[in-house]
């Protein structure tokens, strides 16, 4: 009877195991799986975006659609032959890329929207010309200094400020594009031995329960 | 030669899903005691191959070995396939959990086909019949996959004969390459240990 019942209660405990280990693995794996991989970063009211499968070569002639929060697409464009492209900012609101490349590969990316309204200021500025320079100038800078300055010299903070945020932009996109790089999971060895490792525990378990059955039997 | 998650319909991934677990479960039928071994050791080949990149063509192609799984493990190849891919999926981020099904079939299918195909050729004592079957079996497993991820895809918008075209041309370099590695392991194992090709 105790000999009967030992093999049961075992089998439940190996049972559960395994679903436990199951599950928690599956429930740590992101959602958004994929083989491709899409980058973007927005530089003045431009948004680049670099799409590349997971051996390094390009995505080229590619799909990249365009999506804003409320999933209405804004526009489609195609990826040209370093898997580049770029789009000026269409919307203040955050930003949904999806890369359709060829052979039912797919990657997303999301841009927030905070990074886009500094944008927005500018093509504000930039497209209304001859804006009225007085009422910009910050209360602490007098008008009599922001006329004495030469014409090259921008007189008011702000747009010291802009330029700076521009030129900021421009020195900081590889690096920003360096650090999503390195944020991208690559495969480790680890892995690759894990997964046969896997396999193998599984092919023991599958033995040990016909063994268990051929024993009874 | 993974469908990514997101990609297809819910009508395609479970039709897919359902032909696949049909398969899986004849497969598993089919398997004896002393082939569990050789499924897990094909089937963690199959794991490792999808990191073997071909770097030639435009496109980005792996190897994928269905041929010879199909040639050495016959419908045992479809659990095979499956766990491999599941790993894949986890592990890598290659194709997704939901698309399982249907990336199980376009490949899995390929190989049962190779088997019924080539398993009699290869085991031909004429070696010219057999190198041949070995290459055929290794060059249509990877041909017959890139036609039906075509087919899968055509609910997607997609036109089939571009997408055909295109995943034939792109994995032609891994379809050759993968007839010479399957030559050359069924003649080592015809060498070495005959009875592996006697169990499926």
């Amino acid at each position: 009877m105790k000999n009967n019942k030992k093999p049961a209660l075992f089998h439940r405990i190996w049972f559960g195991l395994i679903a436990a280990s199951l599950i928690i693995f599956i429930s740590s794996v992101p959602a958004s799986a994929h083989k491709v991989i899409l980058f973007a970063c927005v530089k003045g009211d431009t948004v680049f975006t670099e799409s590349y499968f997971s051996d390094g070569k390009r995505c080229q002639n590619s799909t990249i659609e365009v999506f804003d929060r409320n999933e209405k697409k804004l526009l489609t464009g195609k990826t040209n032959k370093n898997g580049e492209f770029s789009f000026k900012v269409p919307n203040k609101t955050g930003l949904r890329l999806v890369l359709k490349a060829a052979m039912g590969h797919r990657a997303e990316f999301s841009i927030p929207a905070n990074e886009l309204p500094n944008v927005f200021n500018k093509i504000n500025k930039k497209s209304s010309p001859g804006s009225n320079r007085r009422e910009t100038v910050p209360p602490g800078i007098s008008c009599k200094a922001a006329i004495s300055c030469p014409k090259a010299i921008p007189a008011d903070l702000k747009n010291i400020q802009l330029l700076m945020e521009e030129t900021l932009d421009k020195k900081l996109q590889p690096i920003m594009i360096e650090l999503k790089k390195s944020q991208e999971k690559k495969i480790s060895l680890g892995e690759v031995v894990g997964g046969i490792g896997y396999i193998f525990g599984l092919m023991g378990i599958i033995i040990y329960f016909i063994n268990q059955k051929t024993k009874k039997a | 030669m993974h469908i990514s998650e997101g990609v297809l319909s819910a009508p395609v991934l479970i039709t897919g899903a359902s032909l696949s677990a049909a398969a899986i479960g004849y497969g598993l039928k089919k398997i004896n005691y002393d082939q569990i071994p050789q499924v897990a050791i094909l089937s963690s080949a199959f794991f490792v191959a999808s990191l073997i990149h071909v770097p030639i063509g435009p496109s980005s192609v792996h190897l994928i070995l269905n041929g010879i799984i199909g040639i050495l493990l016959g419908w045992a190849a479809f659990p095979a396939i499956i766990v491999a891919l599941t790993l894949q999926a986890i592990l890598f981020q290659f194709g997704g959990i939901t698309s399982l099904g249907v990336n199980t079939f376009n490949m899995a299918l390929p190989a049962v086909i190779c088997f019924y195909l080539f398993s009699p050729g290869v085991k031909h004592r004429n070696s010219v019949i057999a190198v041949g079957s070995a290459f055929a079996g290794g060059f249509l497993g990877v041909f017959l996959g890139s036609i039906l991820l075509a087919t899968s895809l055509i609910f997607t918008g997609e036109s089939f004969m571009e997408v055909a075209k295109l995943t034939v041309i792109a994995h032609l370099p891994v379809m050759v390459i993968e007839g010479i590695l399957t030559v050359f392991c069924i003649s080592f194992l015809k060498k070495v240990k005959p009875e592996i090709l006697e169990i499926a």
